[in-house]
């Protein structure tokens, strides 16, 4: 079973970016995939934000293809609460947060206790992880560091320039994984699984702007063992849903 | 899918301060495997930080296989023979191309520092290739602002003019080309394939060049950006071949 463990439903007018799930699902079909956990583009500000409401729609219209993350603005009032509620009553698995976005500091207390929080939960964080400030692998390490119970991932595996420093980060806290999505080196792939072992690589493809079937081919050129391979694609993801609770 | 010939734009040769190297055989090694018939070269920077020497080297390196290989000349703009290396690199070298790299060589994009370089390319019609998407230094539009200078000259921004894993890049560099018709992309670690079909949309495919930036970037996976993308035929045999054979003047 092959898990995308990045992708993107929303509609942002300011930003000219419009993907429902019905723009995704046909690349998740073209490149075989058999599930996508998926994200807003905005950061939800309280318990009855819309962006939540339009995850939780696509999900229920696409329950067997769609699994959901909250993506929250860590520094708005009622972020706590819009956390518990997705966690629990909604059923959600896990938190997406892009310091860069909110401007917030990866290591300040509001992102802090949102990631102490989802631990609760045994749900992961997702950070964008990228060149730059605020998304820094070197400054989300020290958010992964100050909260080692919390199952931190790092999006895009830093960028561009980055790829080393996010890979010395997992090295260095066991708490910290990788997802391949976007960032262009397959070699960097291969260099996380031989250092932080394939347990810990999550294959994302940050779809539907990033096509997914190129994306999977960069997993496939990383020349890993097919053991290592299915982890990637698709085992570990699994195994970290599997632990989510949704009661407190 | 796709015509046969694939020329790509940019690729590295040589021996680089950072430790990187690329040699000849391996670059036609993975040429040959992926079916790409010619590339433009350009010398890594070595440990001398000579690129007088760079430039020669690279002649010298690919001089046999003339068929394949075409060759960019290097300069330095702060050295105070940055014409000369130039003049040098395109009348006596056989050089194709003007490569600036204001990360390594550390300037600005849009300093003036760079017009005398700008005034021999356009008199020797050849295309100039610049490292773009680092921060300060050449974001899509301080390369703009250059390109604007010198409306003959065909100034090609690498990487797609950007290097932002968030996608939020993309909106200067379309600014750019729309306002900039000199203005052309290459497609090395362009992540979304969403921004090289809407800028071909948009300007048309003869803005858009496949262009690896290897050893950097695996060619094995960059050609897959062009070859999967979702455009017709026309338009990718443009971002293949065709753009880089005009920019380059190359005739059959």
């Amino acid at each position: 079973m092959i898990i995308d463990s990045h992708t993107h439903v929303d509609e942002v007018e300011a930003w000219g970016w419009f993907d429902p799930p019905e723009v995704l699902l046909p690349l998740l079909d073209e490149a075989g995939i058999d599930q996508a956990i998926i994200m807003t583009y905005r950061d939800a500000t309280g318990p009855d934000d819309p962006a939540t409401a339009y995850i939780l729609d696509a999900i229920a219209r696409y329950p067997d293809r769609l699994i959901g993350y909250v993506r929250l603005n860590a520094e708005a009032p009622n972020a706590l609460d819009a956390l518990d509620r997705a966690l629990g009553q909604d059923g959600l698995k896990g938190l997406k947060l892009h310091t860069v976005s909110y401007v917030g500091f990866p290591y300040g207390e509001s992102t802090l206790r949102l990631m102490r929080r989802s631990a609760k939960y045994n749900a992961p964080v997702l950070f964008h992880s990228g060149d730059e400030p605020l998304a820094l692998p070197q400054e989300l390490a020290e958010a992964a560091c100050l909260c080692p119970e919390t199952t931190v991932i790092f999006g895009h595996m830093g960028g561009f320039y980055h790829c080393e420093a996010a890979i010395q980060a997992a090295q260095d806290l066991p708490n910290i994984l990788l997802d391949t999505s976007a960032m262009p080196y397959p070699e960097m792939i291969r260099r996380a699984v031989e250092t932080i072992g394939a347990e810990r690589v999550l294959f994302g493809s940050d779809g539907p702007g990033c096509v997914p079937a190129l994306e999977i081919q960069k997993v496939h050129l990383a020349g890993l063992s097919p053991e290592d391979e299915a982890l990637v694609l698709g085992g570990n993801i699994k195994r970290i849903l599997d632990g989510v609770r949704h009661d407190i | 899918m796709g015509c046969a010939m694939i020329f790509d734009f940019r690729v590295f040769l040589g021996r680089s301060f950072d430790g990187i190297q690329h040699s000849v055989t391996d670059l036609l090694k993975t040429m040959d495997a992926l079916n790409v018939n010619m590339a433009l070269a350009c010398p890594l920077k070595p440990l001398s930080y000579n690129l007088e020497s760079a430039n020669a080297d690279l002649v010298a390196s690919i001089k046999h296989h003339s068929d394949r290989l075409l060759g960019a000349a290097r300069v330095d703009p702060w050295q105070p023979n940055a014409a000369d290396t130039l003049r040098r690199g395109l009348e006596m070298r056989g050089l194709r191309a003007l490569y600036l790299n204001p990360w390594e060589e550390s300037f600005r994009a849009d300093m003036p520092l760079l017009d005398p370089l700008l005034e021999i390319a356009e008199s020797q019609n050849v295309p100039v290739l610049i490292a773009s998407g680092y921060p300060w230094l050449s974001e899509a539009l301080q390369v703009r602002d250059l390109a604007q200078r010198w409306p003959q000259v065909p100034v090609v921004m690498t990487n797609g003019g950007q290097f932002n894993i968030s996608g939020l890049g993309q909106a200067d560099a379309t600014l750019a080309l729309g306002q900039t018709a000199n203005l052309y992309i290459d497609t090395a670690g362009v992540y979304r394939q969403d921004f090289i079909e809407e800028t071909v949309e948009a300007f048309g495919a003869e803005r858009v060049l496949f262009g690896s930036g290897s050893p950097y970037f695996d060619q094995r996976y960059e050609i897959k950006r062009i070859l999967q993308a979702n455009v017709n035929e026309a338009a990718r045999e443009a971002m293949q071949l065709g753009n880089a054979r005009s920019l380059l003047g190359l005739t059959d």
